[in-house]
């Protein structure tokens, strides 16, 4: 489901979404995104910020009340704070006006993915991503066959970016992910461990393919 | 000026005083002694009125020598027989001395209430001219806000218009259309433009947010690479990062310290020929971090070497179009020196450019990191 005011975008957005969807609806303002989203329950809404009934923010976290699927969002914003806002109230992702269609798809399509394994995947089975393997219940990560030996920190770090694949994670939501309720230092240190993890897990640490760096916001796991 | 009328008054009460006397002298026989002193009081307290404190001292003193010599029985001589006299005489000084006190008490209040009110005048002038000032300022400050907010607003209501056409572009795209990828190209330009004139509005209105923190440089030249893959020819870009050894550690703003990279290898493609390189790469030295972009550009003169950095600046030859305003390194300096860092020129031996950004570095206790 397509959620904008502006005609040329909505229809530009749905020919591109034909692509992964059979069937897309439409909205023009937040009111009718709200009602369409619980009357239709569409696998996933593409939410832009702008509209002109109400604000953006309101409209995701009023689809959440009732909702699970994954919400990407259109912005003209720029600034990281209202990225980090927004993954906390609950989208799954967002692009930046002006946005490729390429781009976007390749968002929507992970989101897609994300959303089905999450319903099938058995926990207990391998998660396998690339050349990595990872066994939640052994706590064990190989690359290409070969173990791979990760601090505590580390794999509960790449376990929670894994678990939720192609979605950005906020500093904040890794920190509770990884040291829970506790605060202080080892916090700090979260941008070293990525990069401890990075040199264990990727084949060139400067240009990571699995653990991706979205600047000033978080990191996100990348299913290749 | 003020000695003519003070004069003046002297010489008119000094007349008065003579007729008044002449007056009475001729009357003297025939009048009640009791309006005599009264008469004269009228006339210490004119003179006191109109020519201050000491003609009416003066006149005091005169009228009671008159009364006394002239009006007074014996006639014509300074004697006081009759206590009655006396008291009289005594009486009429001291009212006389006393009225003109108070007359020249009231007089220098009035003065003293006339000069604070021209006092007051002035001040409020002042203060008016001061308002006009302040009033002025505020204006043009209130009009350089204006600027920066139209310059945000604009660039920021400009980006749904422009998603609208790169949407319709790509849609377009897909049925082989030859001018929707050259229109695609134009919006990223514009969009680039538009980009810059946000920056250009952030820097001047200082709003740049910075949070200086730990980070590696492998995250961020990462980032930076990843940032530039949308750029042509970033297939350019080479990073020169030793892996195996220690990671490099500073303490800088993530976002920023990616946009000045971003800048630099921005800029760098522009003066990279094609089958070049364009090299990213960093290291430690003493308390620095430094992170450099070296190209095999034509290289800067020595002469322009600093005004690379002030915006708006082209280099001599440069192609003008390329879609930028001209302020990325300006605004990549801003964006070091904000965080107590540095960005400089050099040239690089064997012909180029290299840029280097230095950070404060930071040295990472494998103990503190919290692993059991």
């Amino acid at each position: 489901m397509v959620v904008d005011d502006e005609f040329q975008i909505r229809r530009a957005l749905k020919n591109a979404l034909r692509e992964v969807a059979e069937r897309v609806l439409e909205a023009g303002s937040g009111a009718e995104g709200i009602d369409l989203a619980a009357t239709h329950h569409p696998d996933l809404v593409v939410l832009d910020l702008g509209l002109p009934d109400m604000a953006g923010a309101e409209v995701c976290r009023e689809i959440r009340r009732f909702a699970s699927m994954p919400i990407v969002v259109l912005s003209a914003r720029h600034s990281e704070e209202d990225k980090v806002s927004l993954l906390s109230l609950g989208a799954d992702d967002y692009v930046t006006k002006p946005f490729s269609t390429v781009e976007l798809l390749a968002r929507v399509k992970a989101q897609l993915r994300r959303a089905r394994t999450q319903l099938i995947a058995p926990t207990e089975a391998p998660i396998v991503a690339g050349d990595l393997t990872f066994e939640v219940g052994r706590r064990s990560v190989t690359k290409s066959g070969e173990p791979v030996r990760l601090t505590p920190i580390e794999w509960n770090i790449v376990l929670a970016l894994v678990m939720h694949a192609g979605r950005t994670l906020t500093h904040q939501q890794l920190f509770d992910a990884v040291w829970g309720r506790e605060f202080g230092d080892p916090q700090r240190y979260l941008r070293v461990h990525i990069t401890n993890l990075r040199r264990k897990i990727e084949t060139s640490p400067s240009s990571p393919k699995y653990v991706v760096t979205e600047p000033g916001v978080g990191y996100r796991f990348e299913m290749p | 000026m003020t000695m003519a009328p003070q004069r003046r008054h002297w010489i008119t009460w000094g007349l008065v005083l003579v007729a008044v006397t002449l007056v009475l002298v001729n009357i003297r026989a025939a009048s009640e002694q009791t309006y005599v002193p009264l008469t004269y009081l009228l006339v210490v307290l004119g003179g006191s009125a109109s020519g201050g404190r000491r003609l009416g001292l003066a006149l005091s003193v005169a009228s009671f020598v008159i009364i006394d010599y002239y009006l007074q029985t014996p006639y014509d001589h300074l004697t006081i027989t009759k206590s009655v006299d006396f008291v009289t005489l005594a009486a009429f000084l001291v009212t006389a001395v006393v009225a003109s006190e108070l007359l020249a008490a009231a007089k220098r209040d009035r003065d003293s209430a006339v000069r604070d009110a021209e006092e007051v005048k002035r001040l409020a002038a002042d203060h008016e001219a001061l308002a006009r000032e302040t009033e002025h300022v505020r204006a043009l400050r209130e009009g350089d806000r204006m600027k920066d907010f139209v310059l945000a607003s604009v660039s920021h209501d400009l980006r749904t218009p422009l998603t609208a056409i790169k949407a319709m572009a790509q849609d377009e795209a897909r049925t082989g259309s030859s001018r929707a990828l050259e229109i695609e190209e134009q919006v990223d330009r514009l969009t680039r433009m538009v980009a810059d004139l946000l920056d250009l509005s952030r820097l001047r209105a200082g709003k740049w947010a910075f949070s200086p923190e730990l980070n590696s440089a492998e995250d961020v030249v990462g980032a930076a690479i990843r940032q530039c893959t949308a750029l042509e020819r970033s297939e350019l870009i080479v990073a020169r990062l030793d892996e195996t050894a220690p990671a490099l550690y500073g303490t800088f703003d993530f976002v920023q310290t990616l946009r000045i990279l971003v800048n630099l290898l921005e800029n760098g493609l522009r003066f990279t020929p094609t089958g070049g390189s364009l090299e990213l790469a960093a290291r430690r030295d003493g308390p620095h971090l430094v992170f450099s972009v070296s190209d095999r550009g034509p290289g800067i003169t020595e002469g322009e070497r600093e005004r690379v950095f002030e915006a708006f600046y082209r280099p001599q030859g440069s192609i003008a179009d390329l879609g930028r305003a001209g302020i990325g390194l300006a605004i990549a300096r801003s964006l070091a020196t904000a965080q107590q860092g540095m960005l400089s020129h050099h040239a690089r031996d064997g012909g180029g450019s290299v840029f280097e950004l230095r950070l404060p570095a930071a040295d990472v206790d494998p103990a503190d990191l919290g692993e059991g």
